[in-house]
């Protein structure tokens, strides 16, 4: 199979078939990244094509030392920046407990979502790219311009407090009782890290 | 973190299980995580968190037969080539921070450089001055020769050329070292046919000439027939700064017949050979550095002389190369062709009469003595073997001819 960075090669030097094969290699698991992380499945899918639209905008400034892979959700991440920046401008962010059923997510799948909800924002995006867009632990620490032993540290704070989270006991909980649960896990959450140090 | 006595950390035993641990301690956790059971808990919930993670899927998006309007309208746009950016976006960004930042200090910088092009550039006003520079040059790299002295006569040929070929070498190997000519450097030829009625005055003439202008003559060949005008033909070698002044001279000493003039560019065969001889240069230091320095078996000593020895021929020969480069250019080549005007002279007697009158009685008589001579020689070799073969063939002879005369006297008796 052709590398992507020889795809984006060829597209630099006008081959709109290797566009096509990158497009179709990256539009689902771009489309995920946004949709993971906005409650929108319509703005999720006008931020994945954005990305694309971008890629060709700037395409004649790709290096091949870059990973193609890093290089769109480098795009992405400042899109999803953007984003955040409009909606927080605009309207309070979404609450997820306002369309759990539109969204169509399971139990297990809302469940998860929530817990990742209660993390720290910074330490939130590094789990959410290592587990979801499957990115090492250098792609992330490039793309969020940390130091590899920030990201592998947070990475393992953030897991440790997920697991607090996902904890069965607590979700029984955190069903019964909702916000409420939510915030004692905050609260665990941030002492998780300092349990961990000891 | 504390690692509560083991000998791997917490956070390396996920990187260990997320394929991010180097080698090394990738193996040491993995023999770790064999007997430790606190260890194998934590792996067990990182893992679960991972499952448990993967259960948050994403609707997928319905296959796409096409791309998106919005993407096919952007690739026509650009098909292939660097995007054009708008007209105003160099004007626009002359008007940001950074853009006034750059486009000062480029400014400054550049006032800056052209200040110091016009400080280095004044010379170049002086144009005598210049020019009287870079004729000094050029005489410096085309005349490594000897200026000419009193006692640098034309006559006297090889010895003195020799001289001057030495020490034209010396001035070449500071050329040398000065590096590549700056000039280009041209090895000037011309040959010159010139016809005279007064052939020694001519002669004299040339001598002249290349005496005053520091020349030597290369070759010289005088032919004097009895019954045609004598010819001088001479290979003139005249410094190449006087080339043009000796030329006129030549050409005033007779009627010029033929004349012909040209110049070959030798420089890059002078930088190639310059080059070719400092890499073998540097080549012999190393080697007798390592000669010097490096004890081996003898065999290898041996190898390292032997190549020495091949490097020194080498810078030998091209020196020698060198030097006569150095020489063509330095030294202007004219074959010079003096032919003298013959007249017929009448005279009452042809030259020589008596002598040839004498000359061809001794050939008379030479050619009776000779003709003697001949017939003795061949007797005395030829008769013993003509007396053989007379005698053996004597009998049979007699006996054929007594035999014919019988039959020849038959016939006539018969008739009767």
């Amino acid at each position: 199979m052709i590398s992507d960075e020889a795809l984006m090669l060829e597209f630099q030097r006008g081959s709109r078939e290797a566009f096509e094969e990158l497009f179709a290699r990256y539009r689902e698991p771009l489309y995920g990244f946004f949709r993971r992380r906005l409650a929108s499945k319509n703005r999720a899918e006008d931020l994945a094509q954005e990305t694309f639209l971008a890629v060709i905008r700037a395409v004649v400034r790709y290096e091949p030392r870059a990973m193609v892979r890093t290089y769109l959700y480098g795009i992405a991440l400042k899109l999803l920046a953007a984003e955040r920046r409009k909606l927080s401008g605009n309207e309070p962010p979404l609450e997820p407990e306002h369309e759990p059923q539109e969204n169509g997510l399971s139990e297990e799948a809302l469940w998860v979502r929530q817990a990742l909800e209660k993390l720290d924002p910074g330490e939130r995006e590094i789990l959410m790219l290592r587990e979801y867009e499957q990115l090492n632990y250098a792609e992330i620490a490039e793309l969020l311009r940390l130091p590899v032993n920030t990201v592998r540290s947070r990475l393992f704070r953030s897991r440790m407090a997920l697991k607090n989270f996902l904890d069965p006991k607590k979700k029984l909980h955190g069903a019964a009782a909702g916000g409420a649960g939510r915030d004692s896990a905050r609260d665990e959450s941030t002492a998780r890290p300092t349990d961990d140090e000891e | 973190m504390s690692n509560g006595g083991h000998p791997i950390e917490h956070e390396e035993l996920m990187a260990y299980l997320d394929g991010e641990l180097a080698t090394e301690r990738a193996v040491e956790a993995a023999a770790h995580l064999e007997h430790c059971r606190e260890c194998q808990e934590l792996a067990a919930a990182l893992r679960k968190i991972s499952q448990e993670m993967a259960g948050w899927e994403v609707e997928r998006l319905e296959p796409a037969d096409e791309m998106p309007i919005a993407i096919k309208a952007a690739l026509q746009d650009r098909p292939g080539k660097p995007r054009k950016t708008g007209k105003s976006l160099g004007w626009k960004i002359l008007f940001t921070r950074r853009g006034l930042v750059w486009a000062g200090g480029g400014t400054i910088i550049a006032f800056l450089l052209m200040t110091f092009s016009v400080s280095r550039l004044k010379p170049a006003f002086a144009p005598s001055a210049l020019r009287l520079e870079q004729v000094r040059r050029v005489e410096q790299l085309v005349a490594p020769t000897p200026q000419p002295s009193s006692g640098y006569a034309a006559s006297d040929t090889l010895g003195k050329i020799k001289d001057g070929a030495e020490a034209g070498d010396d001035e070449s190997d500071s050329n040398e070292r000065t590096g590549v000519p700056t000039v280009p450097m041209i090895a000037r030829t011309a040959g010159l046919t010139l016809t005279t009625k007064e052939f020694d005055k001519t002669r004299a003439g040339v001598e002249e000439i290349l005496k005053r202008h520091g020349g030597y003559l290369g070759e010289m060949k005088v032919n004097a027939p009895a019954d045609a005008g004598r010819t001088l033909t001479a290979t003139l070698r005249i410094p190449a700064p006087q080339f043009e002044a000796a030329m006129a001279e030549l050409k005033k000493l007779g009627r010029v017949e033929d004349e012909s003039q040209g110049g070959e560019e030798v420089t890059r065969q002078y930088v190639d050979l310059q080059a070719r001889l400092q890499n073998s240069k540097h080549t012999e230091q190393r080697l007798t550095e390592i000669l010097r320095t490096r004890t081996g078996k003898l065999q290898e000593v041996l190898k390292v002389e032997l190549e020495i020895d091949r490097v020194r021929g080498e810078i030998e020969q091209m020196q020698a190369e060198k030097k006569e480069l150095s020489k063509r250019v330095a030294f202007a080549t004219v074959n010079t062709t003096v032919k003298e005007e013959y007249r017929a002279k009448l005279e009452a007697a042809p030259p020589s009469t008596a002598s040839r009158f004498r000359n061809a009685a001794v050939d008379g008589y030479n050619t009776v003595v000779e003709g003697l001579i001949d017939v003795g020689l061949f007797v005395l070799s030829a008769g013993p073997s003509l007396l053989l073969w007379a005698a053996i063939l004597f009998f049979p002879a007699r006996w054929a001819w007594k035999k014919l005369r019988r039959k020849a006297e038959e016939p006539e008796t018969s008739s009767v």
